[in-house]
């Protein structure tokens, strides 16, 4: 259907000097997609250099040089310290986040596969409003609906525990991420649901033996999403855990920029500590973007 | 044995009754790292000899304790003791959130109000109640000198009878201010100065200094603004003098000299003789600045100097422990605050150089003034009785409830008076007028009638019906058969996770917000009927609210269409067959990893004009600075975040760097591709471009298309990076509209307003959304069964 407006067939002397002309063009466009990606991807990284740049300073350096220098004399006493800090206890702060970020990541994968299933292929009485309504709950800033949920929260008991940062992701895992999914279902073709059909599958094995299998790329990067949406909320934790013990990666380094002192050295090596497991997690995980090589419509 | 068996059961019994009888009071503060130890530690001395009652510590940023605090006080789970600041404790005091102190002062043996600094006192009081117990006092008149270059220069250290004037005073020596300045200042061949005399904390602390001790005051009466006075012409001076003094006269260094620094580390490096703050700075300082053996230099601090007319002010902080209302324990809440803002909770404070006592005996002693007691690396600065001098000058900053919101607006111009792209007097009488006009509004005292709860229940009923029936409406009349029927309820059960969450979670908030936006609502408070007046007051009456939507709309339209050609240029490059794809990856996903409160701070830096990254390498190209020619300020730089037509941009810019998440879906999405279609268009002769167009491009759609939907509903809501790096200005030009929002319904406790603004936002974002939906008939959906 896409290919209607291909060109047909070409005379053979045209198709041949095309074809000499495509070589020229592709090496061009090689290289210089190259040149660009090597250019894009230093801007890109640039962020990242001045955090660990400062990071490495110690706080007489800091002071005494330009802000994105290299050290002259990189030092991990920043490491050292903000890890080794027993007030601030990095340590805990990522057991805590790890354990937030893993159970909300499954909620949200396990839930939000299931209900754009039922949007994608299910027709259901409703489905386009409600799917217009479930879009809406994306609009309303989370703001003015603060307060009303955290005394929901209070009412229930879930104040000071992990469960507001977790439960809520098992039921619905955010439109977000649901409308995603659906897009993604969407792109596979129905003759393999049909066909399964005709063999006696219920939705459920479709589901599960069919779409699932072939959306790897697309779960691969809903879950890299919610794992990072959670590992770096800092409103959620800020709001519901109070007791030192449960706090997280973002409370822990927002101690070292407080108002009486700004301490960036520490906040710089904080980050570096805090952002490794999503930079190691990116890494795997992103593989599946091309292991899940989806040969739709396998006809 | 069974008796020993029952006299264990007994014991157990009567350790549970024990255990039960220990009160728990929770206390929380904004303090950093290393306060926060420093009171631990004594709360552990508290909870020692006050056997039964146990303190639990927690701590939150000081950007969003108060919105903390409000919620949690809301749904009625606030911790006891609380601490609190002049400028924010009226919020909560007014509306009977704190207990009142008065009551409780006989039940401790020995207390003395009276000993404590009474500026202090009475900026935590209303009338004769205090609110809140002060734990410090901190004015901020402290010129901390650099005694090594003060003596190569041969310039005598700062008197305590120095004195500042407009024009220098040369007769005077070096007890003037601006000759010590002139003398300090070296210039470079091209004129530009590398070492200046002084600089201050930030700018506008200098403006209050000669604001203040010329005689004037930012409002009628600080307890109860009714007049602003940013007009004042006296104020319009002091910016206009602080404005030359940096651009035209060059002794201080202007926020563009502070090359990638601030204004302490300018001073630590020696580029600077005095730096002029509140004394919290010592420990730091203490860390940065070498021994004179090491290549540092020696320092002090003097008190920052009085007018030459004679009178001498200064603006200052402090802080203190309040109680809330909703305490179980006020008896044991007030032992705890007596102890951390008495004797034992200072002194462990001003050992650690953190905080001057509020006990103006204690603040006369060691360990605050250096003895023979002091160890050494506690003796600098040595000169610290100038914090006792200082207080009797001190100038609070207003604390009526109002004041923040419509000084917010009269200040907006401030940013271009110090980058000289205006004049004080031409910008400030305007200003003022805008959030004087702000200030009478939200004054008026609206005598609405109670919130109706009953009715505001079957509405919200209602709504819900409503939305119910036009959801099935086209189902009506519908026949089904039998296996339509069986597809229904698969179709049911497969939504039901987010059926579930959306009615128990999401609905009754959301249906709330929407009640609230028909209230006048402060958190605190019962709500009160207000019907549509939150919207009209938006639509007529409200300074920002046109501004904050168009600015919005410029972000919107601009920055979510170029991240999404920035996303899509990315994932095709990155779907290549590359050697080290996923470290490119990677890469190029890195900014969307890093932590916000990182992620902030070094932006600002890279955007800093001068010495900043982004002018470093852009105003290197040959004829940028040409071409950037009307952009260029007064310092002959791009001053990205200060200037009104660069701020938004700038945010813009900075928001191109999240195009990782959009490449990541957009990769995902090409993964799906099947190859054969590309074969059989190379066999049919495409060329690269055709094959783009005709195969990749519609077998994405499904992806771009989402990626523009969410793109917009996420951008209209951007808030934080105007939250964290502009605060909205300069003159509003990066006043989000939920930043907007944020501050009517935090800071000035306008819930009701608030909510109503969301909704609006709701249905502007709703509109939008419905015009993308009328593309979705040009995505191609490969499985769509139309």
């Amino acid at each position: 259907m896409a290919l209607r407006n291909t060109p047909r067939a070409l005379d053979h002397a045209a198709a041949k000097k095309s074809a000499q002309n495509a070589a020229l063009f592709g090496l061009l466009t090689r290289y210089s997609s190259f040149l660009l990606l090597i250019f894009g991807a230093v801007v890109f990284v640039i962020p990242f250099y001045v955090m660990l740049a400062i990071a490495f300073k110690s706080a007489k350096e800091l002071g005494a040089t330009e802000i994105w220098g290299w050290p002259k004399n990189p030092t991990f006493e920043n490491f050292v310290y903000v890890w080794t800090n027993p007030n601030v206890s990095f340590w805990l702060f990522l057991k805590n986040t790890f354990v937030i970020s893993t159970l909300g990541t499954l909620g949200v994968l396990f839930s939000s596969s299931v209900v754009a299933y039922g949007f994608a292929r299910i027709n259901f009485a409703g489905k386009d409003r409600l799917f217009l309504l479930l879009l809406s709950t994306m609009m309303l800033p989370g703001i003015v609906t603060m307060i009303p949920t955290f005394i929901l929260y209070a009412k229930i008991g879930w104040v000071n525990s992990f469960l507001p940062m977790t439960v809520p992701a098992w039921f619905g895992g955010g439109a977000f991420n649901i409308f995603l999914l659906r897009q993604f279902y969407l792109g596979i073709p129905r003759e393999l649901d049909e066909a399964a059909f005709l063999d006696g599958a219920n939705y459920w094995t479709i589901f599960s033996r069919i779409i699932l299998p072939l959306s790897g790329p697309a779960l691969a990067t809903v879950g890299i999403f919610a794992f990072i949406y959670n590992w770096k909320d800092l409103l959620g934790p800020l709001l519901y855990l109070n007791d030192p013990e449960l706090q997280t990666n973002e409370l822990g380094l927002s101690t070292y920029n407080s108002l009486q002192a700004s301490q960036w050295h520490l906040v710089m090596a904080g980050s570096v500590i805090v952002m490794i497991p999503l930079v190691v997690l990116f890494f795997i995980g992103q593989k599946s973007f091309v292991k899940g090589i989806v040969m739709t419509g396998g006809k | 044995m069974k008796s020993l068996r029952f006299l264990f059961l007994l014991g157990m019994l009567f350790a549970a009754i024990l255990a039960r009888a220990d009160i728990t009071l929770r206390f929380t503060v904004w303090d950093g790292d290393e306060s926060s130890n420093v009171l631990k530690k004594e709360l552990a001395k508290f909870e020692a000899a006050n056997p039964g009652v146990k303190v639990k510590f927690e701590r939150s940023d000081f950007a969003q304790y108060f919105d903390k605090l409000l919620t949690q006080y809301a749904a009625g789970v606030a911790p006891d003791v609380v601490m609190m600041d002049p400028g924010n404790f009226q919020r909560f005091a007014r509306r009977g959130a704190l207990l009142e102190l008065n009551k409780f002062y006989g039940d401790i043996p020995g207390f003395d109000i009276k000993g404590y600094y009474p500026s202090i006192v009475k900026a935590h009081s209303i009338k004769d109640s205090l609110y809140v117990l002060p734990r410090d006092i901190a004015p901020i008149a402290v010129v901390y000198y650099n005694k090594t270059l003060f003596q190569q220069e041969g310039i005598a250290f700062p008197s305590p009878d120095w004195t500042w004037d407009f024009t220098p005073h040369p007769e005077k020596g070096d007890k003037d201010f601006l000759t010590v300045l002139k003398k300090f200042q070296k210039l470079n061949a091209e004129g530009k100065p590398s070492r200046w005399g002084y600089v201050p904390g930030w700018n506008t602390l200098l403006v209050d200094l000669f604001f203040f001790s010329t005689g004037g005051r930012y409002v009628d009466d600080p307890e109860d603004p009714k007049v602003l006075k940013f007009d004042d012409p006296r104020l319009m001076k002091a910016y206009q003098f602080v404005s030359d003094l940096t651009l035209k006269d060059k002794v201080i260094p202007s926020s563009f000299d502070q090359a990638g620094t601030n204004a302490r580390q300018m001073f630590t490096q020696g580029k600077v003789a005095m730096f002029h703050s509140g004394i919290w700075e010592t420990p730091q300082l203490r860390k940065e600045i070498s021994p004179v053996s090491e290549g540092g230099f020696e320092w002090d601090v003097a008190i920052a100097p009085a007018f030459a007319g004679g009178t001498r002010a200064y603006p200052t902080g402090g802080s203190g422990y309040g109680i809330m209302s909703s305490t179980k324990h006020p008896k044991e809440a007030w032992r705890l605050s007596e102890w951390m803002a008495g004797k034992q909770g200072m002194l462990a404070m001003a050992k650690a150089g953190i905080a001057q006592p509020a006990i103006r005996k204690y603040a006369l002693m060691e360990p605050w003034i250096p003895g023979p007691n002091t160890p050494a690396e506690q003796q600098v600065p040595a000169n610290r009785i100038i914090t006792d001098q200082a207080e009797p000058f001190v100038v609070f900053p207003p604390t009526g409830i109002l004041y923040n919101e419509a000084a917010n607006l009269a200040r907006q111009p401030e940013a271009l008076v110090y980058t000289g792209d205006a004049r004080a007097d031409a910008v400030f009488p305007g200003s003022n007028k805008i959030g004087q006009n702000r200030l009478d509004v939200l004054r008026r005292e609206l005598d609405l009638p109670p919130f109706n709860w009953t009715a505001a229940g079957i509405l919200g009923i209602l709504i819900a019906v409503v939305l119910g029936i036009w959801i099935y409406a086209p189902e009506f009349g519908k026949r089904r058969t039998s296996r339509q029927k069986r597809e229904n309820l698969a179709g049911y059960l497969f939504i039901m996770p987010w059926l579930f969450g959306l009615t128990v979670f999401t609905a009754g908030p959301m249906i709330l917000s929407l009640l609230m936006s028909f209230a006048d609502w402060d958190i605190i408070q019962p709500a009160r009927w207000r019907g549509f007046g939150n919207y009209t007051e938006a639509a007529t009456v409200d300074p920002v609210f046109w501004k904050s939507l168009s600015v919005t709309l410029i972000y919107t339209l601009v920055s979510v269409p170029a991240g999404i050609v920035i996303s899509l240029i990315l994932a095709l490059l990155l779907n290549m067959p590359i050697k080290g794809i996923p470290l490119w990856r990677t890469c190029y996903y890195i900014p969307a990893m890093a932590s916000p409160i990182a992620g902030s701070l070094i932006w600002i830096k890279l955007f800093q004009p001068e010495g900043g990254l982004l002018n470093a390498v852009l105003l290197k190209i040959p004829g940028m600075l040409t071409l950037l020619g009307p952009l260029v300020g007064a310092n002959g730089q791009v001053n990205w975040l200060q200037n009104e037509k660069t701020a938004l941009p700038s945010l813009i810019i900075m928001s191109l760097f999240g195009a990782g998440g959009g490449m990541v879906i957009l990769l995902a999405s090409l993964q799906g591709v099947p190859t054969y279609y590309y074969e059989a268009a190379t066999l049919d002769g495409a060329n690269a471009w055709r094959k783009f167009k005709n195969v990749t491009i519609p077998m994405i759609s499904p992806a771009l298309f989402f990626s523009l939907i969410t793109g917009f509903i996420g951008s209209f809501q951007v808030f934080t990076q105007a939250f964290q790096m502009t605060q909205g200005g300069p003159n509003n030009a990066t006043m989000f509209f939920m930043l907007h929002l944020y501050n009517n319904a935090f800071r000035i406790l306008r819930m009701g307003y608030a909510s109503a603004l969301a909704w609006v936002l709701f249905f502007v974002i709703l509109i939008f959304t419905f015009i993308q939906l009328q593309g979705n008939k040009f995505v191609y959906y490969e499985g769509s069964d139309k």
